[in-house]
C-alpha cells in the first residue's frame, strides 16, 4: 500500500505547481497580444480595435480567474487526501509491525514461557501488548491454548513413562518366568515332583495375571507328567507279568520237548518259536516303558548262544545264517540285552529284505571287542531312512515321544546300546542291502573257558593227580569263597578264568578241584551258588569228586526223559563197578575207572 | 519290586539247534552205537562238536542224548546231519535181530528169585 501510493503523491506534486501559473501566463501573453493588436491596428480603427480588445481580454482574464479559483481548490482537495493517506498508511504499517512483531517474537516468547511452565497471564505480561485489540484478544485465546495443551502433554508425557516403566517390569517378570522358572519347573516336574512342591519351591511373578498361567501351566503339566508315569508304571507292571508268564510257558515247552516223542515234536517247536517270538515283543515293549527284560542269566552266555538265542526270537529264523567261529561270552548281567538288541536288528534286516534272501550275521573278535555284522541283501537304505535308523540306534534320545508308530525295535536297540555302551551303525552292504555293525565293547565279554567236556579224560592225564592235589588243597583259602559267593554273574567269571589260567594243567578236568573243593563248607555241606541248582552243588562237593567224570555235566538237572535216565543208571553202574575194580575197559567205562582206583 | 528269578538255562530253543526241522531219521535205534570219524572243526555246531568228541568211543545214542542234555529226536537230527557229511557212522546193534536166542522169562524169573534169597 505504502508502494501504489507513491506515484500518485508525485503527480499530485507537480501538479500543484504549474496550474496556478498558467492561466496568469496566459492573462499576460493576451495583454501583451492585445496591445500588440492596437499598436498595429489602423488609426481609424484604433478605437474600435481597442474596445474589442479590450472585451476579449477581460473574457480571457474572467475565464482565467475562474480556472485558477478552482484549480486551487482541487489542488486544497488532494492535499487534504493525501495527508488522509499518509495517516492510513503509517496506520497499517504500525500494523504490519505489530503483527510481524507478534509472529516472530511474541508468539515464540509466549510458546516458550508457557512451555517452560509459566501461566498464561505472567507469560504476556512480560511481554509488549500489541494495540490491535484483535491481535490482543488473539494473543490472549492464543496463550490459554497454549497452556492448555502444553498441560495435557506433561500428563500424558508422564502417563507415557509410567505406563513404559510398568511395562519394563512387566517384561523383566515375563521374561524370568519364561527363562528361568518354566524350565526349572518342567526339570522338576519330570523329576517327579509334585505342582504343590514345584509352585513352593519357585518364585512366581505376584502379579495374577503372570502367576495365574504360570500355575495353570505347572499343574496341567504336572498332571500330564503323573498321567505318563503311571501308563508307563502300569504297562511294566502288567508286561512283566506277561514276561513271567512267557519265561514259565518257554519252561514247560522245553519239559514237553523232553517229556514227548517225535509224535508232537513239530508242533512243540512250532509253539516254542511264537512264544518265543511273543517274548521278544514283550520284552520290547516293557524296555520301552522302563520295565526290564524277562530273563536275567547268572553266568556268561558263549556267542554261540547269544546268536542263537538271538535268532530264535524272530520269526523269519530260518532265513538267518550264522558265520560264528568264536568262543567269546557275553557277561550275564548284559547277555539278555546283547540278545534282544541283536535279535532287534537281525528282525529289522529280515524284514526289510526280500523274503528269499537270507541274512548273513558275522561274529569277529577284535581288540575294541566283539564285532557281530548283520547283512541283509535287500533295498538299499536311503540316506534319510539310514540317518534316521542311526539317529534311533544311537540311544541320544530317549523319551517316548521320539517314537514313530510301530516302528518301535530300533528305539529298544538305542537304549540298550545307550545302557550297555554298544556301539551300533549302519553302513551299505557289500551284499547290495544294508549291513549293521554292532560292536560290543570289551567290559561284556568274558572269555570263557574251554569246556571240560572237550577234552575226554585219559588215564595218563590222571597219573599225576595226587600231587595235583596239594596245590589244588591249598589254593582253598586263597580262592575262598570268591567263585562261589560272587557278587555278580561277572565276577563269576574273572575268578574263574583266573583259577584256570593259573593252573599249569588247565587241560586236566580235575583241576576244576579248587573251584569244587571251595564249593563245600569245612565242615563238607555244599554250598549252593545263587542260581545253581542243589545238584550241581551236590555233585562239586569233595565227597563226589570220584564220581566226576569228563561227561559229569550230563548228570545235572533232572533227568527226565529216556536218555537222561538211562545216563545216570549208566553212571551209578559204573560208580558201582569202580569200587569193586570191576572196570572191565568197557569203552565208556575206561575213564571212570580211575577215580575208583584213586579212592 | 520283587526279585525276578535267575536262569540258570541256556538261552537255546531246540528249533535253533535243529536248524527248524522237527522230522528225525527213524533209522537210528536208541541203543546205535556212534563213532566219530574226524576231528570237530572251528565254526562247527557247538552240538557237533561235543557229540565228535563224545563219539570218540563208540557210545550209544541214547547216551549222547543223555551227555548234551538233548531229546532224543533232537539228536537222532544232529546225527543224521553228521551222517549225512560223513563225520560219524552209526553201527546198528548185531542182537537187535537175535531177542529169540535170550533165555526164557522163566528162567530169569528164576534166577532173580535165587539172587533175591542169597
Amino acid at each position: 500500500m505504502p508502494v501504489t501510493a507513491r506515484p500518485r503523491q508525485r503527480r499530485s506534486a507537480r501538479g500543484t505547481r504549474s496550474p496556478g501559473v498558467f492561466p496568469w501566463a496566459v492573462v499576460v501573453v493576451t495583454a501583451a497580444g492585445a496591445a500588440a493588436a492596437v499598436a498595429l491596428a489602423p488609426h481609424n480603427a484604433r478605437a474600435w480595435v481597442a474596445g474589442t480588445v479590450i472585451v476579449a481580454w477581460v473574457c480571457v482574464v474572467v475565464v482565467a480567474g475562474t480556472a485558477s479559483a478552482r484549480l486551487g481548490r482541487a489542488l486544497r482537495r488532494a492535499e487534504s487526501r493525501g495527508e488522509e493517506l499518509e495517516t492510513t498508511k503509517a496506520h497499517w504499517m504500525r500494523h504490519g509491525a505489530e503483527t510481524d512483531q507478534l509472529v516472530t517474537t511474541t508468539l515464540p516468547a509466549v510458546v516458550r514461557q508457557v512451555k517452560s511452565g509459566t501461566g498464561p497471564g505472567e507469560a504476556l505480561s512480560g511481554l509488549p501488548t500489541p494495540s490491535d485489540p484483535y491481535l490482543r484478544r488473539l494473543l490472549h485465546v492464543f496463550a490459554t491454548e497454549m497452556a492448555e495443551s502444553a498441560r495435557e502433554t506433561a500428563e500424558a508425557r508422564s502417563e507415557l513413562e509410567r505406563t513404559r516403566a510398568e511395562m519394563g517390569q512387566w517384561t523383566a517378570q515375563l521374561d524370568h518366568v519364561t527363562k528361568e522358572t518354566l524350565p526349572a519347573a518342567v526339570t522338576l516336574l519330570r523329576e517327579g515332583s509334585s505342582a504343590e512342591t514345584v509352585l513352593a519351591k519357585l518364585d512366581w511373578p505376584a502379579h495374577p495375571l503372570l502367576r495365574g498361567p504360570g500355575e495353570s501351566f505347572v499343574r496341567e503339566l504336572a498332571y500330564s507328567e503323573r498321567r505318563s508315569a503311571a501308563a508307563q508304571a502300569a504297562s511294566a507292571k502288567a508286561l512283566s507279568r506277561v514276561q513271567a508268564k512267557i519265561v514259565s510257558m518257554l519252561a514247560e515247552l522245553r519239559d514237553l520237548q523232553e517229556r514227548h516223542g517225535a509224535e508232537v515234536f513239530g508242533d512243540l517247536l512250532r509253539l516254542d518259536h511264537a512264544t518265543s517270538q511273543l517274548g521278544l515283543m514283550t520284552d520290547r515293549l516293557a524296555l520301552l516303558m522302563g520295565g526290564r527284560s524277562s530273563r536275567v542269566w547268572n553266568k556268561p552266555i558263549v556267542m554261540e548262544s547269544i546268536l542263537r538265542g538271538a535268532v530264535g526270537r524272530i520269526a523269519a529264523y530260518r532265513r538267518v545264517r550264522l558265520h560264528n567261529s568264536s568262543k567269546g561270552a557275553i557277561a550275564g548281567f548284559a547277555a539278555e540285552g546283547v540278545m534282544h538288541l541283536l535279535a532287534e536288528l537281525m528282525d529289522n534286516a529280515a524284514n526289510f529284505s526280500p523274503p528269499i534272501d537270507e541274512v548273513h550275521v558275522y561274529v569277529e573278535e577284535r581288540s575294541a571287542g566283539l564285532v557281530v555284522t548283520i547283512e541283509d541283501s535287500g533295498l538299499k537304505m536311503s540316506d534319510a531312512a539310514m540317518r534316521r535308523a542311526e539317529e534311533s540306534v544311537s540311544g541320544r534320545t530317549t523319551d517316548l515321544a521320539s517314537l514313530q508308530g510301530t516302528r518301535l525295535g530300533l528305539g529298544v536297540v538305542g537304549r540298550l546300546a545307550a545302557k550297555y555302551g554298544i556301539s551300533v551303525n549302519y553302513r551299505p552292504s557289500s551284499r547290495g542291502g544294508t549291513g549293521v555293525v554292532v560292536l560290543l565293547p570289551p567290559q561284556l565279554v568274558a572269555q570263557q573257558r574251554e569246556p571240560v567236556t572237550v577234552e575226554p579224560p585219559r588215564p595218563s592225564a590222571e597219573l599225576p593227580r595226587p600231587a595235583a592235589v596239594a596245590p589244588a588243597a591249598e589254593a582253598v583259602p586263597a580262592a575262598g569263597p570268591g567263585p562261589v559267593v560272587p557278587a555278580g554273574p561277572r565276577a563269576v567269571v574273572p575268578a574263574e578264568v583266573m583259577a584256570r589260567t593259573d593252573d599249569p594243567r588247565a587241560d586236566d578236568p580235575r583241576a576244576d578241584d579248587p573251584r569244587v573243593r571251595s564249593a563245600a563248607t569245612p565242615n563238607g555241606l555244599p554250598v549252593r551258588a545263587p542260581g545253581r541248582t542243589m545238584a550241581e552243588a551236590e555233585r562239586t562237593r569233595p565227597k563226589a569228586a570220584p564220581e566226576r567224570t569228563g561227561r559229569e555235566p550230563g548228570a545235572a538237572g533232572p533227568a527226565r526223559d529216556a536218555g537222561s535216565r538211562f545216563g545216570a543208571f549208566h553212571r551209578g553202574r559204573q560208580s558201582g563197578s569202580a569200587a569193586v575194580d570191576g572196570a572191565s575197559g568197557g569203552v565208556p567205562g575206561g575213564p571212570e575207572a580211575v577215580p575208583g582206583t584213586d579212592e | 519290586m520283587t526279585r525276578k528269578p535267575v536262569d540258570i538255562g541256556v538261552p537255546d530253543r531246540l528249533y535253533m539247534v535243529t536248524g527248524g526241522r522237527s522230522e528225525a531219521d527213524n533209522s537210528l535205534d536208541l541203543v546205535t552205537l556212534i563213532v566219530s570219524e574226524c576231528e570237530p572243526t572251528a565254526g562247527m555246531q557247538s552240538e557237533h562238536t561235543r557229540i565228535l568228541d563224545l563219539c570218540r568211543h563208540p557210545t550209544a545214542l541214547v547216551e549222547v542224548s543223555a551227555e548234551l542234555k538233548l531229546p532224543i529226536t533232537v539228536v537222532r537230527i544232529l546225527l543224521g546231519d553228521l551222517i549225512d557229511m560223513g563225520k560219524v557212522s552209526a553201527r546198528h546193534p548185531r542182537a537187535a535181530g537175535s531177542v529169540a536166542a535170550l533165555p526164557e522169562t522163566a528162567l530169569l524169573q528164576e534166577v532173580l528169585h535165587g539172587l533175591r534169597n542169597l
